[in-house]
């Protein structure tokens, strides 16, 4: 019964995307598209509620496994897709209609959104990490050519970054993988278990503290560039400002938090291993310094997507800086910032799309008057950067104050003081552009309508959820959550 | 007495063999380079014919040369004599290695080459003066490169005795499959190359003033000076392939200083030396000479490589 | 047949000479020669895997050694060819560090290998001892192949970095776990294999759109 549900959960994008292969009508495989989304959403939710019963679920003896953490992530990552998979159809459509992309490649674009979704799903579902490892590179893999979506100079040069720069940081998070496998032989009896997570908690504390120490140097380095972590960095602002809008959407709300999944599980392992004083000094550093770096980029940027790219930055940066903290209540803080993160950033992403198609351009100049132009979009977007900056009622608002409530009360006095200091300065500069972008008096090119009614009442939807999570969150929610920091706790 | 005398006796077969076996071997390259183009090329003898010729020739001095050009070809050629008494060549037990070992062999090239780049400039030509300050650039990298791979095979012997190093390879044969040894053999090789002024490094049979090296410095020799020199160069390079052979293929080097164990040594080495005179033969017809800026390039892999025969032998240990 | 002395003998010489490839293709500035190169070390690696299968009995290996002869070995430097002579670029052109000094910090990094491996080797356990010898090497091409990377400009040099920084992990696998587990071992190459092939394809596009495919003209993505 488990394994039927870990199967059918990877096993809906991966039958979507083989089915796309041989689908040829359009409004065929958009649907197999959307409708694969909604079963693996489905699964997802079932999985998720199993979970909450038995605290984890596993199958396959132990190949397949499912806590609280990774159910949390499987949820934002399938309800991401499955939005993301209806905004597709839409906005594609306009970009076909629009000249701008070659109807042929239609079919491969979903082909690769389906087997992004499923490479994603593989690492939330497997015990093992090696395969988690397998995952994350397919994840690279599978969107190179979604990157690249466009073909022109620009996107081929950030695609070529990107799978340059993610496959240099896989590789060496994959030497960490070994040097954690070295370690665990000696203690754990048979090899096949050695990558097991499970296998490894039961056996952490006998594990060699410096072998240990040492992976997780490389593991940090190595899966940090896939999350976007400073100085690793680089390749995000181009990757995510030339490819197509949903595409950089399921990567900002997605990918980011698979990523941040991986450092997390191997976090906790080491934490258990050598004890709190390693790991989380060395990731509350790394995320002062993604957020450090992000700010003057924020500061004066030129192309909308590159600003929201340079503010995932920031934001994962303060869920590394939230998960350095080593306290229960930090950890509440990184989680809730994790799938905040993720809602505001399809919200932003994917109206910046609608306002693409209005306007078509994505740089900040040329884009004037967008309330006048396409009014709902234009509202939903104000409303977005109101709550990607953190304003009450938005939940983004509760979880930058549980981080900082987190740091001060476990003493980092100073590195909290510069965290609030470099959401203030964030803050406002995104207000001079929203403003600039919003306001004023659109130019003559603009088409005005709404591209898509269905993305406003899926964004709206989604701001509605960010409210929820930061005003009144349902009991049982709440429950979820601890259940959740149990394990970060190990 | 009787073993001064054979040390004696051994030490004068010794010189012996140098001095009538190096000019054969350049015969050798010349023929093989000769063979590769699809020449027939002069004989193997005829570098003998040469080096007499030359000795009865008459000597032209510029009138802006010095008694350091005067002197040069004799310090040459001896000190080409004494780095063949400290070098296993037939034997073992070098008969004068209480002169020196390996630092001593490195000076002595040094000197060597110091006084021909001295008599290079001696004659106020242009082409001296060319060929003295490109060899004196290039051997900048060259001698530590030497050195290092000297060294780490004296590392593994635990001596910078080259008799000793010889005989702790004979006893012990594993060591010659060690990655550092054969690592050690390849940057030596270039060395090689290097200093006896071979494709790709210098060409010894050009003139033109774009690719002279070694030739732009004795250009204005004659006579019997040209002689010694020739005979000097022909000796460096013979030694230098008996020291490759004999310290990374040590087989057939006499134990003793016996007259029969010399003769089988000798037979040895002449025929361990043929064979990389061909290969060096091979290398030089198959590649073109590197220009001058590119030199130091390669000088510093077979640098590296020396380095990383020393790094490995202590990594990976005996 | 092979024992595990003359096997971990025959290791150390395959495995210094496929460092010795690492260093020659840092020292060198023809394409063609860096994919000769590789594909020699590929072999080689090749060459260790079933060297530790046959002396070692590991024979979980042996399918990784297969592959990465056919794959690494033959398969992609045919592929890298083709690219190569479809895209007529023959030179890499001046690194931003000149060949000696490029060739002098890899020595470097050699060192910093050593120093980075001791607490490894000084935790190990019996019985992958003799194998891990090769342990720093393979650190030290992982280095390389970076340094590669990061001075390097044309597009094909850098996937020939990259491979090689796969290799040299490759061989450290080997050198302290005998490698891992088969699926794990499958899939990472089945991940690399298509990596390199998009990496291709990228090189091609590129070259395509721009003429170069110097990494240095590609500014047009600032700040």
């Amino acid at each position: 019964m488990n394994l039927a549900i870990f199967l059918l959960l990877i096993g809906f994008p991966l039958g979507a995307s083989i089915a796309c292969i041989f689908i040829g009508k359009r409004w065929l495989f958009q649907t197999t598209t959307i409708a694969g989304a909604l079963f693996t959403a489905a699964t997802a939710g079932y999985l998720t509620v199993q979970v909450f019963c038995k605290t984890s679920v596993s199958a396959q003896g132990g190949f397949f496994y499912a806590d609280a953490l990774s159910a949390f992530v499987i949820m934002i990552v399938a309800v991401s897709a499955l939005v993301v998979a209806i905004y597709s159809v839409g906005y594609l459509d306009r970009q076909v209609a629009d000249g701008k992309i070659d109807p042929k490649l239609l079919r491969l674009y979903f082909i690769l959104l389906n087997l992004f979704l499923f490479t994603m799903l593989l690492v939330l579902v497997s015990n093992n990490l090696g395969i988690m490892w397998i995952g994350i590179e397919a994840t690279t893999l599978a969107t190179a050519f979604l990157v690249a979506f466009y073909d022109r100079e620009s996107s081929l040069e950030a695609a070529w970054k990107y799978v340059i720069i993610c496959s240099v940081g896989i590789t060496l998070a994959l030497f960490g993988i070994i040097l954690t496998y070295y370690s665990a032989l000696s203690v754990v009896h048979t090899t096949a278990n050695a990558l097991n997570w499970t296998a490894l908690m039961s056996v952490a504390p006998k594990l060699d503290p410096s072998i240990l120490k040492l992976a997780f140097v490389f593991i940090l380095i190595g899966f940090g560039t896939k999350v976007g972590l400073a100085p690793m960095h680089t390749w995000k602002p181009d990757a995510y400002a030339e490819a197509p809008a949903p595409v950089t959407a399921l990567m900002a709300a997605g990918l980011v938090n698979v990523a941040l999944y991986a450092l997390i599980r191997f976090t906790i392992l080491v934490n258990k291993a050598v004890g709190t004083s390693f790991a989380p000094t060395l990731l509350m550093i790394f995320g002062l310094f993604s957020m450090g770096v992000a700010l003057p980029f924020i500061l004066v940027q030129k192309d909308v997507k590159r600003l929201l790219a340079y503010s995932s930055i920031e934001h994962v940066g303060i869920i590394a800086f939230a998960l350095g903290l080593g306290t229960p209540l930090g950890y509440l803080g990184a989680l809730l910032h994790m799938v905040n993160n993720a809602i505001v950033k399809l919200v932003m992403f994917l109206a910046v799309g609608n306002i693409r198609l209005a306007f078509n351009s994505k740089i900040i100049r040329r884009i004037t008057g967008a309330i006048k132009v396409v009014p709902a979009t234009a509202t939903l977007f104000i409303v977005g950067m109101f709550a990607m900056t953190g304003w009450p009622p938005f939940g983004m608002f509760v979880s930058e104050l549980t981080v900082a409530t987190a740091g001060f009360s476990s003493g980092n006095v100073v590195p909290t003081i510069l965290f609030l200091g470099i959401v203030a300065v964030v803050f406002v500069g995104f207000m001079w552009y929203v403003s600039e972008m919003v306001f004023g008096e659109p130019p003559a090119t603009a088409r005005a309508g709404e591209p898509s009614i269905v993305s406003i009442v899926v964004l709206s939807g989604l701001l509605l959820i960010s409210i929820v999570l930061g005003t009144v969150m349902p009991g049982s929610l709440v429950d979820f959550f601890y259940k959740i920091v149990t394990v970060l706790k190990g | 007495m009787n073993d001064t005398l054979s040390i004696v006796l051994s030490a004068a077969f010794q010189i012996c063999v140098v001095l009538l076996a190096a000019p054969f071997i350049t015969g050798v390259i010349k023929k093989t380079k000769a063979r590769m183009q699809n020449r027939k090329g002069a004989g193997l003898l005829q570098p003998y014919s040469d080096l007499v010729k030359l000795l009865k020739k008459e000597v032209i001095l510029s009138s802006s040369a010095s008694w350091i050009f005067r002197v040069t070809p004799y310090i040459v050629f001896t000190s080409m004599l004494v780095i063949a008494l400290l070098i296993p060549t037939l034997a073992v037990p070098v008969p004068l290695h209480w002169i020196g070992d390996i630092i001593t062999i490195v000076y002595l090239l040094a000197l060597g080459r110091f006084f021909v780049a001295l008599a290079g400039l001696d004659v106020a030509s242009a082409f001296g003066g060319i060929g003295s300050s490109r060899e004196m650039s290039i051997s900048s990298i060259v001698e530590p490169a030497m050195m290092l791979a000297i060294v780490a095979s004296a590392v593994t012997a635990g001596s910078t005795d080259l008799s000793v190093i010889v005989a702790s390879l004979v006893t012990s044969p594993v060591t010659l499959v060690h990655p550092a040894h054969m690592l050690a053999f390849v940057g030596l090789f270039i060395v090689m190359l290097a200093e006896t002024g071979r494709i790709p490094v210098d060409n010894p049979e050009t003139h033109l003033e774009l690719t002279m090296i070694h030739e732009a410095m004795i250009l204005e020799y004659s006579g019997r000076y040209l002689a010694f020199i020739e005979w000097a160069s022909q000796m460096k390079l013979f030694l230098f392939l008996a020291l490759l052979s004999n310290m990374f293929f040590p087989v057939g080097i006499a134990a003793s200083l016996q007259p029969g164990a010399l003769i089988i040594g000798a037979a040895a080495l002449i025929a361990k030396v043929v064979v990389l005179a061909v290969a060096v033969a091979v290398i030089e017809s198959t590649n073109a000479k590197l220009r001058l800026f590119r030199v130091p390039e390669l000088l510093m892999v077979a640098f590296i490589l020396s380095l990383l025969a020393l790094i490995l032998y202590f990594i990976i240990g005996g | 047949m092979i024992d595990a002395n003359n096997a971990s003998r025959l290791i150390d010489i395959c495995a210094a000479t496929i460092l010795v490839t690492a260093f020659l293709i840092v020292s060198s500035r023809s394409l063609m020669f860096y994919v000769r190169l590789f594909a020699l070390q590929s072999l080689l690696l090749g060459i260790v895997a079933l060297l530790v299968v046959v002396g070692y009995g590991e024979s979980h290996i042996l399918i990784a050694a297969v592959l990465t002869i056919l794959v690494k070995g033959i398969a992609i430097p045919l592929v890298l060819n083709r690219i190569i002579k479809k895209i007529e670029v023959q030179k890499e052109i001046a690194p931003s560090i000149n060949i000696p000094l490029s060739l002098l910090i890899c020595g470097a990094l050699v060192v910093v290998a050593s120093s980075v491996a001791e607490p490894i080797l000084t935790a190990q356990h019996q019985t992958t001892q003799t194998v891990s010898k090769v342990l720093p090497s393979s650190i030290a091409m992982m280095l390389i192949g970076l340094f590669i990377m990061m001075t390097r400009k044309k597009g094909v040099t850098q996937i020939i970095g990259l491979l090689t920084m796969e290799n040299g992990l490759f061989l450290a696998g080997l050198s302290i776990t005998y490698g891992m587990p088969l699926i794990v071992e499958v899939g990472i190459f089945f991940d690399i294999m298509v990596a390199a092939m998009i990496l291709g394809v990228f090189v091609f596009r590129i070259n395509q759109t721009f003429e170069t495919i110097n990494i240095d003209e590609l500014r047009s993505l600032r700040h």
